[in-house]
């Protein structure tokens, strides 16, 4: 396989992923089964059950519920709808490592210095992709709304 | 960018979601390219100018800052 052949390959490899999306429907079953597990999270955060490996598997079903919400497509869905969605995944790239950024500080601030330190106040790859989608599924309806 | 699809659609007495159904898109998405809110792709201009008979640069022209 010469050189041209592997670049043409590899793009049309990246368009393909680029490219994938899920059904509408998948949209509800996702927002609906991420409210579930958000208010089963909320549940286990304010009770006294010791169930760590629980909590970790909430928290990863709530990541990819926000995933399949974020990748469905809408009910329509043209080329506008794509730039809109290319816009919020830029403005929730930018905003997720400021958050990285800043988050680390205001733990600072608020936890040693306004309150007392505390060794359990760590910064999680949950709340950073959290944030991130959060962020980009928020940014893609508002922008949506104001098109 | 500026357009007259707003002019052409009024020639043609054409709705925007009856040319949306045309060119298969969004009725937001007509009113946004009206709005000069968006400008829309290569295939969704040719298309436009099925709809219209016309040649794409009757509709669409560059502005100042473009």
């Amino acid at each position: 396989m010469n050189f041209k052949k592997v670049q043409e390959c590899e793009r049309t490899r990246i368009e393909k992923w680029s490219q994938f999306q899920l059904h509408n429907r998948w949209k509800s079953y996702g927002a609906i089964l991420c409210l579930i597990l958000f208010a089963t999270a909320m549940v286990l955060k304010f009770s006294d059950l010791e169930l760590g490996w629980f909590k970790d598997v909430v928290r990863r079903g709530i990541l990819v519920c926000l995933l399949v919400v974020s990748l469905s497509k809408e009910k329509d869905e043209d080329e506008m709808v794509v730039s809109l969605r290319a816009k919020s995944y830029t403005l929730a790239f930018i905003f997720g490592v400021g958050y990285a950024i800043v988050q680390p500080l205001f733990e600072i601030v608020v936890h040693n210095i306004v309150f007392e330190p505390n060794p359990e106040n760590t910064f999680s790859y949950f709340e950073i992709l959290f944030y991130m989608l959060f962020i980009q599924i928020m940014f893609f309806e508002v922008l949506k709304r104001n098109r | 960018m500026e357009n007259t699809i707003k002019v052409e659609r009024a020639i043609l007495s054409l709705t925007q979601d009856e040319l949306a159904k045309k060119i298969g898109v969004s009725r937001q998405t007509i009113n946004s390219i009206e709005a000069n809110r968006y400008v829309p792709s290569t295939v969704l201009a040719l298309k436009l100018s099925n709809v219209f008979g016309k040649p794409v640069n009757e509709f669409f022209k560059l502005s100042e800052d473009d």
